[in-house]
C-alpha cells in the first residue's frame, strides 16, 4: 500500500493532477481580487462567499498554504522524476551509438537499397559505422543523441526556476524611498542612506513623459557611491539594486508661529514634520490638481496632524495660496496655567519627486538559470529527436530500418524518400 | 505612410477573405486548382499585410506591437504565417479551408480597434519589447494552427478515408503529429515570452513575476501545453484527450490574449 502511494506521488499522472490543481489555482487567483480587507470580500461576495474566500484563502492565493503545498509535491515531483529516469536515459544514450540487434524496434523498413551510403548522406548521417552481426554486414549512425535528454533538462529548469523563485521571495529585502533633489533618505534599517542628487523627467514633443532619470548616492560605512537609476535601467550600488519605479508630487510645507517660521521643510507624501517644543506633527498625504476651492477646481493638498501624547488626530486640507490655521494649548513654565499658541501650516511649491524601490534578492539568478535551462530542455526536447538508422546486407541489397521516439510517422516517410533511389520493394510499416 | 499603412491593410484584410472563399470552394467543389489560387491569394495577402505593419512600424517610429490594434494585427500576421508554413510543409491546404477564417476574425478585431499613435510610456521603451510581443506573436499563431488541426483530429473519423477528404486530410496520426509539432513551436516560443517578459519586467519594474493576470494567464496557458505534452507521452491518452487539451489550450490563449485586456486589468492592459 505505501509502495504503491509512493509509486502514485512520482508517477505522470499525479503530475498531470498537480499541473491541473495549480493551473485551476491560478485561474482563481487571477478571478479573484487578491489582498483585500475581509470586509471587502463580505461586501462583494456576502457574508458565507466573502467568509469562504477569507477562510480558503482565495484572498491571497498565490501565498496561501496549500498553495504552497501544491508547488512542494510538484517540486518532489519533478526531482523523483528526474532521479528516476537518470539511469534510463544514460543507457539509452549509450544504446544509440551501439550496433542494432535483431529485432530491434524500427518506424519501418525498406529493403531492396542499392547504396546505403546515399540513405546516410541524404539522412545527414554522413559517416556510419561497419559491423558485422551474424555473418551480416550492418552499417548504422545515430543522430540528435542530445534530444534524449530535452524533458529531463526541462524538469530540471521547472525545478530550478521554482527554487530560485520561491527562496528569492523567502529572502526578499525591499525598501521604497521617495525624494526630491538634495533629499537624503534613510535606507530602512540597513543603516544606509540615499540621497536624490538630481531628478529628470523627459518629454516627448506632445508632453508626455518619455524617461525618468534620477541620479542617486548612497552612504554607507565604505563610503559614497553614486549611480543613475532611470526605467529599464536600474543602478545596482551597495548590493541594493534601484529601480526609478514611479513619481509623486512632493511640497514645501512651512509652520509659522506669532509671525516667525517654526519649522520648514519639503515633504514627499508619508513624510513627517516635527513641530519644535511641541509633541505635534505634521504628515503631509497628498498633492492634488484639483478639489480645493469653493469651485472645486483649485489645487490644494491634504496632510494629518497628530499630537503625539494625547494621539489626537487632525486630518486637514489646504488649497493652494491658502493656510491651514490651527491652536495648541501649551502649559505655561512653572505649570502655572495653559496658554495657546497659533499655528499655521502651509504647504506650496509642489514638485516632481521619484519614487525609487531599492531591492536585494539573492536568487534571481537560479530562476534564470531554470528558465534557460527550460528553454533548452524544450528545444532539445522538441528539435533534437534522437533517431538511429541501420542497413543490414540482404543477399543483393540492402534493408534499411530506422528508429526515431518521436514523430516516426513523419521520419519514415523521409526514411522512405531517401531509400527511394536503390529501392526494389517495401517490406514493413511499422509504427512509432 | 500611416496612409499608405491604411490601404495596405484593407486590401490585405479583403485578400484574407478571398483567400477563404477560395479555400471554401475548394472543399466543396472538390477542384484542386481552386487549392493552389487560395494559397496563391493568402500568401498573398500575407505579403501586403507585412508591407501595412512595416509601413505602421515607419510610421509610429517604433515596434508596430505596443495596442490592441497593432498585437491583434500582429496576431493575424503570426497566425497567417505559422499556417502558411503548415500548409505548404505538410501539403495540407485544406488546412487554409479552418484557418482563413480565423485570421479574418482577427484581423477584423484589429480593424475595430483605435488607430490612433499614441506615446510610449517609459517602461515600454525598451528592446525587450520587440522579443516579448514578436516571439508572444508565434506562439499565439502555432497554438492557433494546433488548435485547428486538433479540432480536424476530433472529426477525422467522421470523414472517409477514400475519395477527397481521404486525399487532402492526412490520417489521425499524422494530425496528432501536425497538432504536436505546433503545439511543440508554440510552447517554445510561449517560455521565451514568458522568460523575456520576466527579464524586462525585472528590469522596468525590479520584480521579474508579480502575477500579474496576463503572467497569470501566459502561466496557466503554459500549464494546459505541458499538460498535453504529458498526455501525449502518456499511451493512453494519446490523440483525442490530447486534441482536446490543445482545443482548451487555445481559448486560454484567446482569453490571456483579449479576456485578460479587458476583464481583468493589471500591468499588460495597454489599450
Amino acid at each position: 500500500m505505501l509502495k504503491k502511494t509512493i509509486r502514485f506521488l512520482y508517477s505522470m499522472k499525479f503530475a498531470i493532477l498537480l499541473l491541473i490543481l495549480l493551473a485551476a489555482a491560478c485561474v482563481l487567483g487571477s478571478v479573484i481580487p487578491q489582498k483585500q480587507s475581509f470586509m471587502w470580500y463580505l461586501s462583494e461576495y456576502g457574508t458565507r462567499g466573502g467568509a469562504l474566500v477569507v477562510g480558503l484563502g482565495l484572498d491571497d492565493v498565490f501565498h496561501a498554504v496549500w498553495f504552497l503545498v501544491l508547488t512542494v509535491l510538484l517540486c518532489c515531483d519533478l526531482l523523483a522524476c528526474n532521479l528516476l529516469h537518470l539511469p534510463g536515459l544514460l543507457a539509452q544514450t549509450r544504446a544509440l551509438g551501439r550496433a542494432p540487434k535483431a529485432g530491434e524496434k524500427t518506424v519501418g523498413a525498406v529493403s531492396g537499397v542499392e547504396k546505403p551510403e546515399a540513405v546516410f548522406e541524404k539522412l545527414h548521417m554522413p559517416k556510419p559505422k561497419r559491423a558485422e552481426a551474424d555473418g551480416k554486414t550492418v552499417l548504422y549512425a545515430a543522430k540528435n543523441r542530445a534530444g534524449v535528454w530535452g524533458a529531463w533538462v526541462t524538469h530540471l529548469g521547472a525545478l530550478l526556476l521554482i527554487i530560485g523563485f520561491t527562496m528569492g521571495q523567502a529572502t526578499l529585502t525591499e525598501y521604497t524611498v521617495m525624494g526630491v533633489p538634495g533629499k537624503t533618505c534613510p535606507v530602512g534599517d540597513t543603516g544606509l542612506t540615499l540621497t536624490v542628487e538630481d531628478f529628470d523627467v523627459a518629454y516627448t514633443e506632445s508632453g508626455t513623459p518619455q524617461q525618468f532619470t534620477a541620479r542617486v548616492t548612497m552612504h554607507g560605512p565604505e563610503g559614497d557611491r553614486s549611480g543613475t537609476a532611470s526605467v529599464n535601467h536600474p543602478a545596482s550600488l551597495y548590493g541594493f539594486k534601484i529601480y526609478q519605479n514611479s513619481v509623486g508630487t512632493a511640497a514645501k510645507a512651512t509652520v509659522r508661529s506669532e509671525g516667525g517660521t517654526v519649522a520648514e521643510d519639503v515633504l514627499c507624501p508619508g513624510d513627517v514634520l516635527q513641530i519644535p517644543d511641541t509633541p505635534l506633527t505634521i504628515t503631509f498625504e497628498a498633492y492634488r490638481n484639483k478639489g480645493f476651492g469653493g469651485s472645486g477646481t483649485v489645487p490644494g493638498y491634504t496632510f494629518v496632524l497628530e499630537n503625539g501624547n494625547s494621539g489626537e488626530r487632525y486630518y486637514g486640507e489646504q488649497a493652494e495660496g491658502e493656510n491651514a490655521e490651527f491652536d495648541y494649548g501649551v502649559s505655561a513654565a512653572g505649570g502655572e496655567g495653559r496658554s495657546v499658541r497659533s499655528y499655521e501650516v502651509r504647504f506650496s511649491e509642489p514638485r516632481t519627486a521619484t519614487l525609487l524601490r531599492l531591492k536585494q534578492e539573492r536568487f534571481t539568478w537560479l530562476a534564470l538559470l531554470g528558465g534557460l535551462l527550460t528553454m533548452l530542455g524544450l528545444i532539445l526536447s522538441f528539435y533534437l529527436q534522437p533517431r538511429r538508422v541501420w542497413a543490414v546486407q540482404d543477399g543483393e541489397g540492402w534493408t534499411v530500418s530506422g528508429e526515431c521516439r518521436k514523430g516516426g510517422a513523419l521520419f519514415y516517410d523521409r526514411l522512405r524518400e531517401a531509400a527511394q533511389t536503390g529501392e526494389k520493394e517495401e517490406t514493413t510499416d511499422a509504427g512509432c | 505612410m500611416l496612409a499608405a499603412e491604411n490601404v495596405l491593410f484593407t486590401v490585405a484584410m479583403c485578400l484574407y477573405f478571398a483567400a477563404m472563399i477560395f479555400y471554401f470552394l475548394f472543399t466543396a467543389l472538390k477542384k484542386e486548382k481552386l487549392s493552389r489560387i487560395a494559397i496563391g491569394v493568402q500568401a498573398l495577402a500575407f505579403l501586403l499585410h507585412t508591407a501595412a505593419l512595416v509601413c505602421r512600424g515607419i510610421g509610429a517610429g517604433r515596434l508596430p506591437l505596443t495596442n490592441q490594434y497593432e498585437f491583434a494585427a500582429s496576431f493575424a500576421w503570426g497566425l497567417c504565417l505559422v499556417s502558411l508554413i503548415f500548409i505548404l510543409k505538410f501539403r495540407f491546404p485544406v488546412l487554409g479551408a479552418f484557418l482563413t477564417p480565423l485570421i479574418f476574425l482577427v484581423i477584423g478585431y484589429a480593424a475595430m480597434q483605435s488607430r490612433e499613435i499614441k506615446d510610449l510610456m517609459p517602461s515600454l521603451r525598451s528592446n525587450w519589447l520587440g522579443f516579448h510581443v514578436s516571439t508572444a506573436i508565434i506562439a499565439y499563431g502555432s497554438f492557433g494552427v494546433s488548435a485547428v488541426v486538433s479540432a480536424i483530429f476530433l472529426f477525422r473519423s467522421r470523414m472517409k478515408d477514400e475519395g477527397f477528404w481521404g486525399q487532402h486530410v492526412p490520417n489521425r496520426e499524422k494530425l496528432d503529429l501536425i497538432s504536436y509539432r505546433s503545439v511543440c513551436l508554440g510552447l517554445l516560443f510561449l517560455t521565451f515570452t514568458i522568460l523575456t517578459g520576466a527579464i524586462w519586467a525585472e528590469r522596468a519594474w525590479g520584480s521579474y513575476w508579480s502575477w500579474d493576470p496576463k503572467e497569470t494567464w501566459s502561466l496557466i496557458t503554459w500549464i494546459i501545453y505541458a499538460v498535453y505534452l504529458h498526455l501525449r507521452f502518456n499511451r493512453g491518452w494519446r490523440g483525442r484527450s490530447a486534441a482536446i487539451f490543445a482545443v482548451i489550450g487555445f481559448a486560454c490563449v484567446l482569453f490571456t490574449y483579449v479576456g485578460v485586456n479587458t476583464l481583468l486589468p493589471g500591468v499588460h492592459s495597454y489599450k
